[in-house]
C-alpha cells in the first residue's frame, strides 16, 4: 500500500499546484471568483506533499494486488479532490453533480452538469478544460509508466492500451525516454493547435480552451453551442486535431520523426480507424444532406465534423444532434463504443480489439468448414496469442455487461429508455453526451443523483477498461 | 466435387413431406368448410411439383456422401426453400395476398419465432390458422432433423447436418446410432405434442384451439388463434400452457431421460438447474414488482408464471398487460430473451450452457489475473470444456449481439424509435415474436405497421437466429463457395 500511497501524493501534489495555476490565470483575467480555487489548491497540495513526506521511501512493490487497487484509487482521487473547486466557488450545489463533473473531466469523458456555461468564472472554466488535458494524458502516463512500475502483468490489464499488444509498439527500450516522446508529442500537438487556432481568429483563452479539450478527446466546451460557432476554417482545424488524437501515439512519433519502418506494426489498426472514420463522415453526410435538408458543403463539414467527434469520443457537437435523425445517432452510438486507437487519448473499446473480435468471428466461421487447418487470427500479418484474443473477448464482455447492467439501473431509476441507452453508452465509451435531453446541446443536469453517480462510476470503468475496478470485486481479492 | 445432386435429392425429400403435411389442413378445411379448400389443395400442388423435380429428376441417383460445405448448403437452402412454399397458403387463401407478408408469417412460423403480421385473426379461415400452427410444429426440432429421420442411408452425413444446425451445443446423443437418436427425439416430441392436445381438451377447449395451441406450445412457437394472445383462456388452460412451455424449453434429451423414468439424468444437469432458478427467481422478482406496483399479489403471481414461462422458453405468448406496469418486470424479460432457454430445447436464444461457459470463463480470467500460474479449466457437467470451443461460445455470442445491434440500427432506418428497434431485433433473433417494449409487452399491431426493409430485416434475424447464425453466414464468405 506505501509506494502507492507515495505516487499519489505525487499526483495530487500535481493536481494542486494545476488548481492554483488555474487560480493565477483567473486572477490575472480580473476575476474574483479565482480567490475560491486557493482553499482547494492548497489542500490538495497539502495532502499530496504529505503522503510524499510520509512514504518517501517505499518504493518496491510488496504485493501486486495493492497495485490494482492503486489504478483504481489514481483516478478517483484525482477526481475526488478535482471536484473540491466546483464547489467551493459555488458553480455547482451538490456533490454528485461535482463528482460527476469531475470525473468527466478526469475521464476526458465531455459529459457535463452545467446547462450553461457562459457565464462561469475563468478559473472554472480552465479547471475543466485543464482535467481533461491531464486526464487524456494522463491514461497514457499510467499505462507507460506507473503501470509496469507498479508491476501489474500489462497483458493481462491493459493489453492493448499505449505501448501496444506485441509489446514492440514501445518507442524506446526506456521507460525514461518513451514517457518523454509521448509527452513531447502530446505538447507539441497542444502548441501547434493553440497556435493554428490563434492565428485563425481565436482568442488566446479560447484558443488553450478548445485545444486542452480536443487533443485529449475530452470534449468540454466553452461555449454553450458546442463549437458550432466557430468558423468553418476553425471547425476543421479542430477536425485535425481530434482525428490525431484518436491515433496511437507511439505512431505519430514515428510519423512525424520520419521512421516509417516503425510504422508497420501499427498499419493494421490505423487502417481500420481511418476505415471506421471515412464510414461513420460518409454516411452521415449523406443522411444529413438526404434527410435533413443540409446543404452538400454544410452536410459534408457537419457530417466530418461530428463523426470524427464520435469515432474519437470526443464528443464536442457541431450541432444540436438531439435534432438529428435517430439512425445516425444510433450509428454514433456504436461508432463511440467502438473509439479510437489503442494508444490514443480516446475511450471505446479501441480499434485493436474490434478487429480482433471480427477477425476471430470470420475465423470461427472458416474453422466450421475445415475443422482442422491451423488457422491463427492475425493482426499485421503476425499471429496473435491466445492469450490475447481471449483477454479482448473478456474485455468486450464485461464491457457490454457493465453497459446492459447500467442501462437496466437507468430504467429503474426511471430515466426514459433512449434516454437510458444513450447516457450509459455515452458515459462508459468517454464520448460524454448521450441521446434525448441529455445529448446535444443538452446535459445531464435533470438526472437523479443516484443516476448521476451511475454515470460517474461508468465513466471511471470506461476510462480504466473495467478490468481494474471489477478485480476490486473479487473476494479472492482481499483474501489473504 | 459438390455433390448438388444430393441436395437436390434431400430437399426435394423434405418438400413431398410438407406436401402430405398440407392435407391436415385440407381436412380441416374440408370439415369445417370455411372455403379455403381450393386454396389448400392448389398450395399442396405448387409444393408437390418442385418436389418432384428435386427429388426424382435432378437429384436421381445421387450419392450419399457429404463434406462439410454441402451440409452448410443444404441446411441454409433447407432454410429458405421450405418457409418459400410454406407462405404460398397464406397468399392463395387471400390472408396475407401480399407476398413479403406471406413470407414473414411463414418464415416466422418454421424459426418458431410467432411474430405474425395477420392484423385481425379472427377472420382467418381454420385451416390456415392449422397451418401456421403446424409451420412452427414442423420448424419445432428443426427441419434437418426431419431429413435425418427420414434418410437413414445418409449415415456420416447425418452428424455433420446436426452439427450445421445446431451449431455444435455439444449434446451428448441418446443413442449412438444418430438416425436413432433423432427419431427419439421425434417420438418424445410428438408425445408431448398429444399429451398437451389431451390436456386441452381436458380443460374445455375446442379441438381447433386446442390442436393449434399445442403445436405451437412445444415447438415454443408462439402463433395464437384469437387475437389479443392468450386473454381469453381459462386459468387451467393457462397452467396447462405454463407448464409445456416451462418443458419445452428445456433439452429435449433431458425430458426422454424424464419420461424413461431415469429423473437423475435431469436433477444431475448443471444447465437444467440454472434453468430453475433462472424461471424462479424471474417469477418471485417480477411478482414482487408487479405487486408493489399496486396489482393484487395473486394476479402477480399468475401473470409472473405465464409469462417468465413463455419468455425463459422463448415461446412468446403474452398475456394483456397488468394494470399497473413496472419496469422490473421490462428489464427481466429483456435479460430472459437474450439468455435463451437451454441447449438442445426447442427454444431460441444465446442458451443457458453458452452463457455458464462464457460466465465461468470470465470468472476464471480474473482469478488468474490474481495467480498467474495457476491453472483452471472450465467444466460444465463435470467435463472440462476445451479452449476452441470456449473460443467458438465467445465468437457466437459476439456474433449475436452484434447481430441484435445491426438488425436494431436497419430497424430504426424504418422509423423505429432506438429502444423499440433494439428489442425488437432481440426479440426476433431469440425466436420470441412479440417484443417487450418497455411498457408494453405483446401485440402483433407492431409487425404489421412494421416498413417492407423493417420485415425484410427480421426475416433475416429469425433465420439466423434459429439457424444459431453460423450457417446463414457462412454463405456469405467466398471460401463456401470455391471448389475444392
Amino acid at each position: 500500500m506505501k509506494p502507492i500511497l507515495r505516487i499519489l501524493g505525487l499526483l495530487l501534489a500535481v493536481e494542486g499546484a494545476l488548481m492554483l495555476l488555474c487560480g493565477l490565470v483567473g486572477l490575472a483575467m480580473h476575476d474574483r471568483t479565482s480567490l475560491t480555487m486557493l482553499p482547494p489548491a492548497l489542500f490538495t497540495a497539502a495532502v499530496g506533499l504529505l503522503l510524499c513526506m510520509l512514504f518517501n521511501k517505499n518504493r518496491a512493490i510488496a504485493d501486486k494486488r495493492m497495485a490494482y487497487l492503486g489504478v483504481v484509487l489514481f483516478w478517483i482521487a484525482l477526481a475526488a479532490f478535482g471536484m473540491l473547486p466546483f464547489l467551493t466557488s459555488h458553480s455547482l450545489g451538490t456533490v454528485a453533480d461535482a463528482a460527476f463533473e469531475s470525473m468527466s473531466g478526469f475521464a476526458s469523458a465531455g459529459a457535463t452538469v452545467f446547462q450553461t456555461v457562459a457565464a462561469l468564472p475563468p478559473s472554472i472554466l480552465l479547471w475543466r478544460s485543464l482535467s481533461q488535458w491531464v486526464g487524456g494524458f494522463g491514461i497514457i502516463l499510467l499505462v507507460l509508466a506507473i503501470v509496469p512500475t507498479l508491476g501489474i502483468n500489462k497483458y493481462s490489464l491493459y493489453t492493448a492500451e499505449a505501448s501496444g499488444a506485441d509489446n514492440t509498439g514501445k518507442l524506446t527500450t526506456s521507460m525514461a525516454d518513451t514517457i518523454r516522446q509521448t509527452l513531447s508529442v502530446y505538447l507539441c500537438l497542444t502548441l501547434l493547435f493553440i497556435v493554428l487556432l490563434w492565428v485563425d481568429g481565436l482568442t488566446l483563452w479560447q484558443a488553450v480552451n478548445t485545444t486542452f479539450t480536443h487533443i485529449s478527446s475530452g470534449g468540454f466546451s466553452i461555449f454553450d453551442d458546442g463549437i458550432a460557432s466557430l468558423s468553418h476554417s476553425q471547425q476543421l482545424i479542430l477536425l485535425a486535431a481530434m482525428l490525431l488524437s484518436g491515433v496511437n501515439f507511439a505512431f505519430l512519433y514515428h510519423l512525424f520523426t520520419l521512421k516509417f519502418k516503425m510504422l508497420r506494426n501499427k498499419l493494421d489498426q490505423i487502417s481500420f480507424y481511418l476505415l471506421l472514420n471515412a464510414a461513420a463522415i460518409v454516411f452521415t453526410s449523406l443522411a444529413l444532406h438526404y434527410r435533413m435538408d443540409y446543404g452538400w458543403g454544410d452536410a459534408w463539414r457537419c457530417g466530418a465534423v461530428q463523426s470524427v467527434s464520435v469515432v474519437t469520443t470526443t464528443g464536442t457537437q457541431i450541432a444540436d444532434t438531439r435534432l438529428w435523425w435517430p439512425p445516425v445517432t444510433f450509428l454514433f452510438l456504436l461508432l463511440s463504443l467502438c473509439g479510437g486507437m489503442a494508444g490514443s487519448t480516446s475511450g471505446g473499446l479501441k480499434a485493436m480489439r474490434v478487429l480482433i473480435l471480427l477477425r476471430n468471428v470470420r475465423n470461427a466461421l472458416r474453422n466450421r468448414l475445415h475443422p482442422n487447418a491451423v488457422n491463427p487470427v492475425r493482426l499485421n500479418k503476425k499471429p496473435v496469442s491466445q492469450e490475447l484474443i481471449t483477454n479482448v473477448m473478456v474485455i468486450f464482455f464485461i464491457y457490454l455487461f457493465t453497459l446492459a447492467v447500467a442501462i437496466f439501473v437507468f430504467l429503474l431509476c426511471g430515466v426514459d429508455a433512449t434516454e437510458g441507452i444513450g447516457a450509459a453508452v455515452g458515459c462508459l465509451s468517454g464520448y460524454g453526451p448521450g441521446l434525448g435531453n441529455c445529448g446535444g446541446f443538452g446535459s445531464y443536469a435533470h438526472l437523479a443523483p443516484l443516476v448521476k453517480w451511475v454515470c460517474t462510476t461508468l465513466m471511471l470503468l470506461g476510462r480504466l477498461e473495467c478490468l481494474a475496478v471489477y478485480m476490486l470485486l473479487f473476494p479472492a481479492f482481499w483474501r489473504r | 466435387m459438390f455433390n448438388h445432386k444430393l441436395i437436390a435429392h434431400i430437399t426435394g425429400t423434405l418438400l413431398l413431406i410438407m406436401t402430405a403435411a398440407m392435407l391436415v389442413p385440407l381436412a380441416v378445411s374440408v370439415a369445417t368448410r370455411d372455403g379455403a379448400q381450393y386454396a389448400i389443395a392448389l398450395s399442396a400442388v405448387v409444393m408437390l411439383l418442385p418436389a418432384l423435380f428435386l427429388r426424382n429428376l435432378w437429384g436421381r441417383k445421387a450419392s450419399y456422401t457429404m463434406g462439410h460445405r454441402e451440409s452448410f448448403w443444404v441446411t441454409s437452402i433447407i432454410w429458405l426453400v421450405v418457409p418459400l412454399l410454406g407462405s404460398v397458403p397464406f397468399m392463395l387463401s387471400g390472408v396475407l395476398p401480399r407476398f413479403a407478408d406471406a413470407l414473414f408469417e411463414s418464415i416466422s412460423g418454421f424459426t418458431t419465432t410467432g411474430s405474425s403480421v395477420i392484423a385481425d385473426l379472427s377472420e382467418v379461415p381454420p385451416s390456415i390458422l392449422v397451418w401456421r400452427s403446424m409451420t412452427q410444429w414442423i420448424g419445432g426440432l428443426g427441419l434437418i432433423l426431419f431429413v435425418i429421420a427420414i434418410l437413414k442411408k445418409l449415415t456420416a452425413g447425418s452428424v455433420q447436418l446436426y452439427e450445421a444446425e445446431f451449431s455444435g451445443t455439444m449434446q451428448r446423443k441418446l443413442h449412438p446410432h444418430i438416425a436413432k437418436s433423432v427419431s427419439l427425439m421425434w417420438r418424445i416430441y410428438l408425445l408431448l405434442t398429444v399429451l398437451q392436445f389431451v390436456a386441452m381438451l381436458v380443460c374445455g377447449n375446442g379441438m381447433l384451439e386446442s390442436l393449434c395451441l399445442s403445436l405451437s406450445t412445444v415447438s415454443t412457437g408462439g402463433f395464437t388463434t384469437t387475437a389479443g394472445g392468450m386473454a381469453g383462456y381459462s386459468q387451467a388452460t393457462l397452467g396447462v400452457v405454463t407448464f409445456f412451455m416451462f418443458l419445452s424449453g428445456v433439452n429435449i434429451a433431458l425430458v426422454y431421460h424424464l419420461i424413461t423414468g431415469k429423473g437423475r439424468m435431469l436433477w444431475r444437469s448443471e444447465e437444467f438447474h440454472i434453468y430453475v432458478l433462472i424461471y424462479l427467481v424471474a417469477v418471485l422478482g417480477s411478482t414482487a414488482a408487479l405487486t408493489t406496483a399496486g396489482n393484487s399479489w395473486q394476479s402477480s403471481l399468475g401473470y409472473s408464471l405465464f409469462h417468465v414461462a413463455s419468455t425463459a422458453s422463448t415461446c412468446g405468448f403474452y398475456l394483456p398487460n397488468p394494470v399497473h406496469w413496472s419496469v422490473w418486470v421490462s428489464a427481466f424479460t429483456f435479460a430472459l430473451i437474450v439468455i435463451g432457454a437451454m441447449s438442445g430445447s426447442t427454444g431460441g436464444g444465446i442458451k443457458i450452457k453458452r452463457i455458464m461457459i462464457l460466465t465461468r470463463y470470465v470468472h476464471h480470467y480474473f482469478l488468474r489475473m490474481l495467480h498467474p500460474n495457476a491453472v483452471f479449466t472450465v467444466k460444465v457437467d463435470g467435463e472440462t470444456v476445451k479452449v476452441d470451443y470456449i473460443n467458438k461460445v465467445f465468437a457466437f455470442v459476439f456474433l449475436y449481439i452484434a447481430l441484435i445491434v445491426v438488425g436494431g440500427f436497419l430497424l430504426t432506418l424504418g422509423g423505429l424509435n432506438i429502444p423499440n428497434a433494439v428489442c425488437m431485433a432481440a426479440a426476433n433473433i431469440s425466436n420470441l415474436g412479440p417484443s417487450p417494449l418497455l411498457n408494453n409487452i405483446g401485440a402483433s399491431v407492431d409487425y404489421v405497421a412494421l416498413s417492407l426493409s423493417g420485415k425484410c430485416t427480421l426475416m433475416v434475424l429469425m433465420l439466423a437466429g434459429r439457424l444459431e447464425i453460423f450457417a446463414i453466414l457462412a454463405l456469405l464468405f467466398p471460401i463456401y463457395w470455391k471448389k475444392s
